[in-house]
Order: C-alpha cells, then sequence, then structure tokens
C-alpha cells in the first residue's frame, strides 16, 4: 500500500537552513535534503517550523538599544 | 510628562506612534523660525539644522553651553546637561547671556523647564573661583552676595585670612563692618586681560598669540550678544583664605553646592620659577587648537579642564602650546612608556625647550632635570603606584611631591581609572589642569567623575569638519558582512557561546574577504593593518596569508624589525595586530584598516584605531581616502558588537557604509579555503582548539582554572604514538594525517589506558564532594608528600602537586582517594624517575597541558625552552628511556620536549647519519634499498 505524504518546499539561504536541519534533529520533519538553500518538509510541520525559525532568528539578530 | 502632554493637545498623525514621547509637532514655531537655526525640546536636547547661514556661528555657542551627542553633516543634536552648563560659566558665559542667545536662536520659545535647568545649574556652578595668586589663594566671585553667603558658614569663615599686611587691606576695615560687607574688592583684576604685561608679545611666535585670540575667541562665542562684554569690566570680589585649609574650603563649598572653579595665574606667580620654554617660530598652530586653547586661557589665567580633539589632529601640540604658555614646570602623565618617548620627542619637536630639562620617568629611566624648572614626563600608572618601589624611584617620587607644579598635563585622560587619578592628584601639587582625550567615551559611564577630578569639557572639536578641512584624512568607513559558511553556521548554533566567537571569526569567508580586501589595497599602494583582538585568530590568518604579525608574546626586537619593515619596505605592505597595537605600540600611519576581530563593543578601542589611519600624510591629495572595514560574520552576535562599537563613530558623522557583496571576489583567483574540504578541515582545526582560545585577554596563557572545565572535552589523541609525534614536529606539525598504529602505545597496550582519560574528572569531583575533609586536614593532606617506588625498589618521596604533573598518577591519586600508601612504578627504572622528577620540580607551576591540539604554536616549532634543553643534554640511552617514562607517566610537556629533542638530532641528517647517530644496523639489501629510495624519491632534499 502506498503511503503518500503532503509535503512543502521550503528555499531559504544556507544559514536558515542550518537551523533547519538542526531542528529536524529533535523531530523527524524534513522528508527530502534537496540542495543547498532548498528543503522538501512535512506539510503538517511547516507552521511549528516556521515559528520555531523565528524564535531562533530573534536570538541570533541583536539591536542596539538607545544609549541614553 | 503626562500632563504636558495632555497640555499639549495636537492633532497625531500616522507616524506619530515612532516617536513616541520624543513627538514635538505642537512645539509652536515662532513665525520667522525659518530664519533660526534650532530646536529645544523639554528634556534639554537641542536639533540644529546644520545648512543654516548662522550654523558655525550657533554651533561655536552650542558647544559652549551643551555637550555634542551626535554630528552627522546636516542636523545636529546637542544636549544640555549641568556639567555642560558648569562648563560654559567656567569660560565666563552668564546665565542670562545664555537664555538670550538660546531664545534668539531657537525656532521654538525656549521651554520653561529648560530655562529653570539653566538657572539652577549656572547659579551654583563655576561662580565661586579658587585663584592661585602671588602664591595666596582668593576665593574670588563677581557676586558679592555669593561671598557672603559662603562667609557664613563657618568651616569658611574659620579658614579666611584677615591679613594686616593683605595690600588692599580692607581686610580689617571690612570686618569692621557689618558682615554683609565682607568682601574685599579687588577692581580691574581682570583688566589687564588683554595682555599689556605678558612677557614676549605678539612678535613671538604662536604661543602668546593664543591667549590674546583667546580673548577674541569668546567674544565671538557670546558675540551673538553685545553686552556680555560687561562680564570682563565688572567688579571681582574675594577675600583670601589660607594655603592650609584650601582643601576644607574647596570640600565645604561642594557640600555646599557651590563647586569651586580653580584658575591659575600664572602670570603673577613669582614663587614659583619660570621655566624657558616657548614654540619654536616655525610651529604653527591649527585654528581649531587655537580655538581649544583660548577655552583654556580665556581671561589670561589657566584653567583646568578638558579638551577633546580627534586621533591625529595633534593633541600633542595643543598640550605643548599650553605648557609652552603657562612656562612653569610641568608634569605630563600618558598611558604608557611608549609614548612617554613620544611626547619628548615632540617636545623638542615643537618648542625651543633644551633636552637637558626634560626629564623621563619610567621603569627604566629615572631621571631629574637641570635647573629650577623643568618638565618631566611619566605614566600614570608610574605615579599612581603605591607598592613597593625601587630606591631610585622612590627618591624621584619624592622629588615629585615635594615641588609645586605649574602645569600638570594628563594624556589621553579617558582610560584611566577614576581611583587611580585620585591618587595621582592628590600626590601632586598642580595647579593648572589639562586633559586631553580623542573620545570621552567609557562604556562604564564613569566619564562623569572627570568632571570633578580635573575640571569640565572646555573645547570638543567636530570630527567631519576637520575632515572636510584636511586637517585629519577623509575615511571610508564600511562593514563588510560575510555570510557564514553552512558548516560553520551549524555549529555556530550548537556550540557554547565561547567558541561560537572562534567559530565566527574563523569563518573562511571572512578568511577570503580578507584575503581579497588586502589584495585589492596593495595593488592601489596603501598601507594596511589588520587589527584582530583573538590572538588564535590572528596567528591563523596571518600564516595563511603570509603576512607578518605581532602580538603579546612578540619580542621586543621582533616588533621593531616588523615595524620598520611595514614603513620602509615597500614588500611589506600589510601587518596584523592584536589588541597591543592598541596602546603598547608605536604604530607607523597606514591609509587602510581592516578589522577581523573586535573586542565586544569598545567605542573607544574603535575611534583610536581610526586614529591610525586619519593622519595619513597623503590626506591633502586629491580625492585622497582612507578606507575602514569591519568584517563581520552574518547572523551571528558580531553584528551587535559592530553595531554597538560604531555608535561613536556615527556620532561623530561618519557613515558606515554597509557591503554584502564584495565586488570582483568571485573572479578572483586562488582564494584560501574555496573548497569545501579546506574549508571543512579548517572548522575541525577550530573545533579542536581550545575553548580558551576565544577569550579576548590579551595574549595571556590560558590560566590554569580554565583546563579543568575541559578536560572532559578531551579527543582521543591522547594516546597519540611517540613516533608520529616525532614525524610530525620534523615535519613542521601539519595537521595531515596521523599514523596511530605501531606506535609505542599501542604495541604495549598502552591505548588501552585512555578511559583513565575520560571521565575521571567527573569522578573525581564526586569524590571530593562526597569526602569533604576538614580544612584543618585538608591542608595536611595536600602538603603530604607521595611516595613512589621505582623499578629498582627505591623511594621517592615528592610534593603531590610534582607528582601530579604525572596525569597518571594524577588520576591514579584520585581513583584510590587520599591515602599514603607508595605507587609502585615497575616501568621506571631509579635514574629515569629522579631525572623525571627534576622535571617536574622545575615546572611545577606550568598550567597543567590537556588537551591536544595540533593548532597550538608551541608545537608546530621545534623551539625547545632554554631550561629545558639544558634538562635534555644527555645520552641517548637516557634520552629515550625519559621519552618512555614520560609516555608511560602520561606527562605531555616532557613528552613533547623529548620528541622535539629528538626531531632535532634527526634534522638535516642523512639515513647514514641516522644511523650512527641511533646505532641502527643497516639491514637492507641493496636491491631492497634501491627500491625504497626509488619510491620515497619525493622526499630527497636536492
Amino acid at each position: 500500500m502506498v503511503k503518500a505524504v503532503k509535503g512543502v518546499v521550503v528555499e531559504c539561504d544556507s544559514s536558515v537552513k542550518m537551523i533547519i536541519l538542526g531542528l529536524n534533529e529533535k523531530g523527524q520533519f524534513i522528508i527530502e535534503d534537496l540542495d543547498e538553500t532548498h528543503v522538501f518538509v512535512d506539510a503538517s510541520c511547516v507552521d511549528q517550523l516556521r515559528l520555531d525559525i523565528d524564535e531562533i532568528l530573534n536570538e541570533n539578530t541583536y539591536k542596539v538599544e538607545e544609549s541614553k | 510628562m503626562d500632563v504636558t502632554a495632555q497640555s499639549h493637545n495636537f492633532q497625531r498623525d500616522s507616524v506619530s506612534y515612532i516617536f513616541g514621547d520624543h513627538d514635538y509637532t505642537w512645539l509652536p514655531l515662532k513665525h520667522d523660525h525659518e530664519s533660526r537655526p534650532l530646536w529645544i525640546t523639554e528634556d534639554g536636547h537641542i536639533i540644529l539644522e546644520g545648512f543654516s547661514p548662522i550654523a558655525e556661528k550657533a554651533i561655536d555657542f552650542l558647544i559652549t553651553i551643551s555637550e555634542p551627542v551626535s554630528r552627522p553633516s546636516h542636523i545636529h543634536e546637542y544636549k544640555l546637561t549641568p556639567y555642560s552648563l558648569y562648563a560654559a560659566v567656567s569660560v565666563g558665559l552668564e546665565t542670562e547671556d545664555i537664555i538670550e542667545v538660546l531664545s534668539r536662536l531657537s525656532k521654538v520659545p525656549v521651554p520653561e523647564s529648560i530655562l529653570g535647568l539653566i538657572r539652577d545649574c549656572t547659579l551654583s556652578y563655576g561662580k565661586v573661583k579658587l585663584v592661585l595668586k602671588h602664591n595666596r589663594y582668593f576665593v574670588e566671585s563677581s557676586h558679592p552676595e555669593m561671598l557672603q553667603k559662603l562667609l557664613r558658614d563657618p568651616v569658611i569663615r574659620e579658614s579666611r585670612l584677615v591679613g594686616d599686611e593683605d595690600p588692599n587691606s580692607n581686610g580689617a576695615l571690612i570686618t569692621g563692618k557689618a558682615p554683609n560687607a565682607k568682601d574685599l574688592s579687588i577692581p580691574g583684576v581682570k583688566k589687564d586681560v588683554p595682555d599689556p604685561n605678558r612677557p614676549a608679545n605678539s612678535t613671538d611666535g604662536a604661543a602668546p598669540g593664543t591667549a590674546a585670540q583667546g580673548d577674541e575667541g569668546i567674544f565671538a562665542v557670546v558675540g551673538l550678544d553685545k553686552d556680555d562684554d560687561d562680564v570682563e569690566n565688572d567688579d571681582v570680589h574675594s577675600f583670601e583664605i589660607s594655603s592650609a585649609s584650601v582643601e576644607t574650603v574647596k570640600k565645604r563649598c561642594n557640600e555646599l553646592d557651590y563647586p569651586m572653579l580653580e584658575e591659575y595665574d600664572f602670570r603673577n606667580d613669582t614663587l614659583n620659577p619660570d621655566l624657558e620654554i616657548d614654540l619654536k617660530p616655525i610651529t604653527v598652530i591649527r585654528p581649531y587648537q587655537e580655538k581649544s586653547l583660548s577655552k583654556m586661557f580665556g581671561n589670561g589665567r589657566a584653567r583646568s579642564g578638558i579638551i577633546v580633539l580627534p586621533c591625529g589632529a595633534g593633541k600633542t601640540l595643543v598640550g605643548i602650546t599650553a605648557a609652552c604658555t603657562v612656562k612653569k614646570s610641568t608634569l605630563v602623565l600618558c598611558t604608557s612608556s611608549v609614548s612617554v618617548l613620544q611626547w619628548k620627542q615632540q617636545f623638542l619637536l615643537w618648542s625651543n625647550i633644551k633636552p637637558h630639562q626634560i626629564a623621563l620617568f619610567t621603569s627604566d629611566q629615572k631621571e631629574k632635570f637641570l635647573g629650577a624648572a623643568g618638565i618631566v614626563i611619566s605614566t600614570y600608572s608610574m605615579v599612581a603606584n603605591t607598592r613597593n618601589r625601587s630606591h631610585d624611584s622612590q627618591k624621584m617620587m619624592n622629588f615629585l611631591k615635594s615641588r609645586e607644579w605649574g602645569f600638570l598635563l594628563l594624556d589621553e585622560v579617558h582610560v584611566v581609572p577614576a581611583n587611580m587619578f585620585r591618587k595621582v592628584l592628590t600626590t601632586i601639587a598642580a595647579h593648572a589642569k589639562l586633559g586631553l582625550t580623542a573620545t570621552l567615551v567609557r562604556e562604564d559611564e564613569k566619564i562623569d567623575d572627570l568632571n570633578f577630578l580635573i575640571g569640565p569639557k572646555l573645547y570638543e572639536a567636530n570630527w567631519m569638519d576637520l575632515a572636510s578641512k584636511g586637517h585629519i584624512a577623509n575615511v571610508q568607513c564600511a562593514e563588510v558582512w560575510c555570510p557564514m559558511t553552512p558548516a560553520f553556521y551549524r555549529e555556530y548554533l550548537r556550540e557554547s557561546s565561547r567558541k561560537r566567537t572562534l567559530l565566527y571569526v574563523m569563518n573562511p569567508n571572512k578568511f577570503q574577504a580578507c584575503q581579497y580586501l588586502i589584495r585589492y589595497h596593495e595593488e592601489r599602494g596603501d598601507k594596511i593593518i589588520v587589527f584582530s583582538d583573538n590572538v588564535y585568530a590572528l596567528v591563523a590568518y596571518a600564516r595563511k596569508l603570509e603576512k607578518p604579525f605581532i602580538y603579546g608574546e612578540t619580542s621586543q626586537q621582533e616588533r621593531v624589525r616588523i615595524l620598520a619593515n611595514f614603513q620602509y619596505n615597500p614588500q611589506i605592505n600589510t601587518i596584523f595586530l592584536s589588541k597591543v597595537g592598541d596602546t603598547s605600540i608605536d604604530l607607523p600611519e597606514a591609509t587602510c584598516l581592516i578589522q577581523v576581530s573586535s573586542h565586544y563593543g569598545s567605542r573607544r578601542q574603535e575611534a583610536q584605531r581610526l586614529g591610525r589611519i586619519l593622519r595619513a600624510k597623503r590626506r591633502n591629495d586629491e580625492g585622497f581616502n582612507a578606507f575602514f572595514y569591519s568584517l563581520v560574520s552574518k547572523d551571528t552576535q558580531e553584528m551587535y558588537y559592530s553595531t554597538k562599537r560604531q555608535q561613536f563613530l556615527i556620532d561623530q558623522g561618519y557613515a558606515f557604509k554597509v557591503i554584502t557583496n564584495l565586488d570582483g571576489m568571485d573572479q578572483q583567483q586562488d582564494l584560501v579555503y574555496s573548497t569545501p574540504e579546506e574549508q571543512l578541515s579548517l572548522l575541525n582545526t577550530v573545533l579542536l582548539a581550545q575553548e580558551s582560545e576565544a577569550d579576548l585577554n590579551d595574549d595571556v596563557e590560558p590560566d590554569a582554572d580554565d583546563l579543568t572545565g575541559n578536560t572532559s572535552r578531551r579527543s582521543g589523541a591522547g594516546g597519540r604514538s611517540v613516533f608520529s609525534q616525532v614525524g610530525s614536529s620534523v615535519a613542521g606539525g601539519s595537521s595531515g594525517a596521523r599514523r596511530t598504529t605501531g606506535g609505542l602505545n599501542s604495541l604495549s597496550g598502552g591505548d588501552q589506558m585512555a578511559y583513565i582519560e575520560y571521565n575521571k574528572a567527573v569522578n573525581l569531583r564526586d569524590n571530593k564532594n562526597k569526602g569533604e575533609r576538614h580544612t584543618l586536614f585538608k591542608k595536611y593532606y595536600d602538603a603530604m608528600p607521595i611516595t613512589l617506588i621505582s623499578l629498582n625498589n627505591d623511594e621517592f618521596k615528592v610534593d603531590k602537586e610534582v607528582a601530579e604533573r604525572s596525569i597518571l598518577i594524577k588520576n591514579m591519586l584520585e581513583d584510590i582517594g587520599e591515602t599514603d600508601a607508595p605507587i609502585p612504578l615497575p616501568n621506571v627504572s631509579s635514574p629515569v624517575l629522579s631525572k623525571v622528577i627534576e622535571y617536574c620540580e622545575y615546572h611545577r607551576n606550568d598550567p597543567i597541558q590537556t588537551q591536544d591540539s595540533p593548532d597550538d604554536p608551541r608545537k608546530r616549532s621545534n623551539d625547545i625552552e632554554e631550561w629545558d634543553m639544558k634538562f635534555m643534554q644527555v645520552d641517548q640511552e637516557m634520552l629515550f628511556e625519559v621519552i618512555l617514562a614520560a609516555n608511560y607517566l602520561d606527562i605531555k610537556p616532557l613528552l613533547d620536549v623529548g620528541c622535539k629533542t629528538v626531531a632535532n638530532i634527526i634534522k638535516g641528517k642523512t639515513p647514514e647519519e641516522i644511523r650512527t647517530a641511533f646505532n641502527i644496523v643497516n639491514d637492507f639489501t641493496p636491491e631492497e634499498e634501491a627500491q625504497i629510495k626509488k619510491e620515497n624519491e619525493w622526499a630527497e632534499d636536492r
């Protein structure tokens, strides 16, 4: 019996892709690692993935607070 | 704030939310606002239109009364602070004048709160002056009521001198009268300001000219308002106080909120001998230097304060000119012995002072000047040091303390901690103090202390202004964003924060960008300095790109040689510098600067570094630009630090361009680390590097504490074979393939010992926690010697500390716990063991080397420390025994030394010589030998 999984192609720059790969180590959701900037993931995980990436990106971006 | 916000009900529009409380749309504009250049807000910020026709005059006024916050080319921002108003008063501005001029320049009515602030601050600040005239101290003020107020204070009244010998002896008269007339008035004290009695008037160079200019400067500043002149004509009232009580009066006045301004009437000081010093006639000082000095000598006396000029704009000359104006004994303090020498040289260059009148006081030079007056140049730490001194420096110190100094010049005031200053200022009796700096910012916000310790900021130059007038070079600032390579970024996300630093600094893309920029600028004929605060990265970059580098451990001769080459040798156009380049090196000028890694977010350092390229001689060439690059790894913490660092320069009006892609870098051939394989091996090296390598502390060897945390990170490389080490030492430590089979370890089953290395540190911790001994006993146990038994059954007693140089014994002790049972070492004979113990005794205080990184610079070279070299001068048998013992006992440094010694013996010898050296019988048949020779032809040295 063939089992179909719905997937989504994610296009991103290479550093974000590294974040995705890192997340994948916790819960497997990558179906196929396509190339440097593309990855094919399980569609059901997309929303969660978005949140996770946002969170990590926030941790890694910095703003200079008003120095007053 | 709410009340005011409500009271100013106004239409909020679609962008109002961006400004929040800073929305000043409601401020009513004056009807002729277009011809007025500035806005004033309620919280003391002043926004100036830099393009207004009267902006230049307004700027002069604003830097007198407020502090510049940010000065890009078109819109400037200033802030009124109590300190800045204090400074304004000290140069002779009056409350009402400030308010008058402000409201004249402002597009909006000056807010009530600002008027209040100005009144509050100017009423109390700087109105009372402590003047030293004829070597008597006077408290002086143009406001008699203030003196009366002070005299009502019992402490001050007591210290007042009512001498009959007073020439203006109203003193007796006044005391006889009612207390409300207690002031002595000395009219016309200031009338001699337009220097008729100034020695060597205008004919002779710039120094006296400065002070004359000074008065004009002040008038120019307040010239917007004509009736300011009455300040000068005002009567000045004063009373005398005894010199012994100066300190108490000063303190008391501070408590009473009337801080006293210190002025030094150096022309009337007859007690301290004059110093024969003048600027050489050829010396020309620039307009802004003149202006800054005019603030200092505005009324013919020397004021204490701070002058802020960009690096390379001639701070030194300002200091020297000031000294030439005061013409008294001068003490110059700077930050390092290198700058001491520079100051001396500058003094000789610009002024006519005789060399014998300048004395240096540093750790290796302690001289006094000849004659009654002179100049002493020293460092802060020499003067502030309170610990034991050598006899010579104590004598010198007593000399410094024993006399009165006319003028104290403080170089780079911003770097010196406040408590050190206090010490200096209390030990040295100086009449006038001048601080010089380029960057009056500190990350710890201690800068305010300077206001009280030295005096107010007298002048701050505008960088952009100086650049446009050609006094300093035009600089193009750029931030180059280098994307992290995927592999590096993956590790970056995983690693601990300290290691992260190393990863983003060693980013291969950064390497390439750096190489590309160096190549590009070398072709243009630029001289390039590359800064890297991280020593690990510095060495890696410089080695890879084959450029000379200087860091903390570089010897003095080597430094001089490299710097001289950089300056004069057209072949050497690039040098790499660590943090030592910031302070302790007299850097030659450069025209291009690249920052690879930088110390967190220090704005001062950034500005100081920029100073290296500001003084470029070629700055006056048509269209000449100096370049300043910061290389930043994208998506990492570095972005944050970089932004923070730039803040100061941005406030000075510099624009940082962001470069995301270096044009033409793709077409470049032979860039380093261009293949994934190379990048991967770089990544491996970085990951193997010790965490402590990421530290930015200045080239200091990692201390022992750091290493305990690393023990668990040890890789299996601990069991490397002796012979592969010899091999890699000979080959210059290439991090290539490593042979582990066939090594002595594996043959003897030593590889199995690896188990010891992994979890013992954890066990140790547990043991210690469980069996915590009473401190009394702990001391006893720690001091208890360990007994070792050799192959020959001889007993050796050694300190625990010494025995633990051997990791084998250390782990063993941890395993069996505290014991006094002797430890048998059946593999080591007595003579060898005693030799090993000798080594351990000598090295007992070295940090324990646990991790085995192939890139350790010590391992790369075959250099052996002198002591070790001597230690290893034994016969070959012993040498090999010691190596075997070191391997068995797991004493890494000893093993290294032994292997290096062997390597040095082999180096440069033919196979025959090696055979004789090591007693190897040639058991090859001639055919076999020919065969081997053929196979290894490539290795032959022709």
